[in-house]
């Protein structure tokens, strides 16, 4: 466990260019509860504290039901916490807004507009004109490698195709934060790489902060600058691990890289301790 | 044109031959004058389509029932995507739809009768009551299926609450509100002849009972095959639209219920 650096504390971000390291999102002692059947309580997230800087690609990464989702739901508006507050750019979220974009699991797509429409919907939204939402839209669906699919519907793709459609979607309204619930989850693992991939090269361009729910360990030592690992019942934050492999990063290169295997292995001994620590607490 | 698409055209043509022609001997065998044999039914529908004054009231009960329908849409797709996004509007109307369902609308109608008198709007609302449960329930259905994340991405984009309501939850549950339309369309044109049985004023069904009344049987057969063929129609014609509206939830096949 040594080579993996113990983050206390906010930290310079090498790649940001600031001097000072500018807080994107700040989740300050955070907790959530939920009624569960049978008028119990379950605590989802327990005093959760985080910052992520700007440009940072921070993965959250935990057991299922860590309430690792629930931390990005709550990021995004879309949940309101219990307890504590979560910020963006210094201000108390209340709702959810287009500075913060998700991406889920499960697509979400509008099945009745075509892949151009579902990619135009937020800059229409945004007030922008048709045709220059289009070009903007017919633009980013090229980026995301879907030329030529611009009047399909979303149920004449495939699952890898769809989740492009719906990161081409909301990186349309240009969010300054990709909020990123297990997008590639549902997706084969020759897919999921492949998207792995092309999400890092689209995020080497502009660099937005992304926080990148997942349960898996290669995933998230594949593209992130930091990994949270969280614990189960109730969620809390095991460990923050800074992921410090140089950029741009290849899949197939990282494979081979002591560094990249060592995270890989420190990590899943951490998960390793997290179960073991559920089992005799 | 293929085989197989010929066969899908012709089968509903051939199925419709078929009952007539189970009819024709049916009636042969029987032999009573309240039984005409299918010729004779088919025979006598001309004789009413070119009556001025039978067309009109058929026109009349097409009017009614379309004006039914329309108001009855306008009022319960509204409130079914309410109840299916808003608990407390599902609680509130539920118990009360529980209670209105089973009643049978047709047996309102003397009651609304008092009330309204015999004319156009104590049959039209009992029209529209008639069709209202069916498009409120599937509206609802439909609203509650709409996935959460789906309101959540329209959400971030901006959208405010009533805009995901007309811009989100109306599309996605569309398939499902235009199911409860089709069953609302069959039920408004029973209804509809209901309706006429009991305020014997004008209409389609009041055509049917008066001839029943006066023992014209070829009439009454062939006011049937009329209601029936409307009925094929409207379902038909529905059924184009619906598909237009739709194509993007299509599943691969339909059931082949109309000539469409």
């Amino acid at each position: 466990m040594s080579v993996v650096p113990l983050r206390s504390g906010v930290q310079t971000e090498p790649s940001s260019g600031h001097a000072q390291p500018v807080a994107m999102i700040e989740i300050d002692r955070v907790s959530q509860m939920f009624e569960t059947s049978g008028r119990r309580s379950h605590l989802a997230l327990s005093d959760i504290s985080l910052t992520i800087e700007d440009g940072a690609f921070v993965s959250i990464l935990g057991p299922s039901g860590c309430g690792k989702s629930t931390l990005l739901y709550i990021v995004g508006g879309f949940v309101t916490p219990t307890a504590g507050i979560a910020k963006v750019k210094g201000k108390a979220i209340t709702g959810p807004g287009p500075d913060r974009g998700p991406v889920f699991q499960e697509f979400a797509l509008f099945p009745w507009k075509n892949v151009l429409g579902n990619v135009m919907y937020g800059l229409r939204q945004q007030g922008v004109k048709r045709a220059e939402a289009e070009a903007q839209s017919r633009r980013l669906i090229e980026m995301v490698g879907l030329k030529g699919y611009e009047s399909f519907y979303p149920k004449e793709l495939s699952g890898g195709m769809k989740q492009r459609v719906a990161i081409a979607r909301t990186l349309a309204y240009h969010p300054e934060v990709l909020l990123m619930d297990e997008p590639f989850g549902a997706l084969d693992a020759h897919t999921r790489t492949r998207l792995q991939n092309d999400l890092l090269n689209i995020w080497e361009r502009d660099r937005k902060t992304v926080l990148f729910v997942t349960h898996s360990v290669d995933e998230a030592v594949f593209l992130s600058d930091k990994v949270v690992v969280m614990t189960r019942s109730p969620g809390r934050i095991k460990q923050i691990v800074d992921i410090d492999l140089p950029r741009p990063r290849r899949r197939a290169d990282l494979l081979l890289d002591p560094h990249y295997q060592k995270y890989v292995v420190d990590i899943e001994k951490l998960i390793d301790d997290v179960l073991e620590d559920e089992l005799h607490p | 044109m293929s085989a197989s698409l010929l066969g899908r055209r012709l089968s509903p043509l051939l199925a419709c031959i078929g009952l007539l022609c189970i009819w024709q001997v049916a009636a042969l065998v029987l032999n009573t004058d309240s039984f005409p044999t299918a010729l004779e039914a088919i025979r006598t529908i001309p004789s009413i389509l070119g009556d001025h004054e039978a067309l009109l009231n058929i026109l009349d009960s097409l009017r009614r029932m379309v004006i039914g329908l329309v108001l009855a849409a306008l009022v319960s797709i509204p409130l079914g995507l309410m109840m299916g996004r808003v608990r407390a509007v599902a609680s509130f109307f539920n118990p009360l739809l529980m209670v209105v369902y089973p009643v049978p609308k047709a047996a309102l109608m003397p009651v609304i009768m008092l009330w309204l008198g015999v004319g156009d709007v104590s049959k039209t609302l009992v029209i529209f009551l008639g069709v209202s449960i069916p498009i409120i329930y599937h509206s609802f259905q439909g609203a509650k299926a709409v996935e959460e994340k789906m309101l959540w991405s329209g959400a971030a984009m901006g959208l405010s609450a009533p805009q995901r309501m007309f811009r989100i939850v109306l599309p996605a549950a569309l398939p499902e509100i235009l199911t409860g339309c089709r069953t609302g369309l069959v039920l408004a044109l029973i209804t509809m002849v209901t309706s006429e049985m009991i305020a014997r004023q004008n209409g389609a069904g009041n055509i049917l009972f008066n001839a029943l009344d006066m023992a014209q049987y070829e009439t009454v057969f062939a006011m049937i095959i009329i209601i029936g063929a409307m009925g094929i129609i409207l379902d038909a014609a529905f059924e184009k639209l619906r598909g237009r509206l739709v194509r993007w939830s299509e599943p691969d096949f339909d059931i082949p219920l109309s000539f469409s």
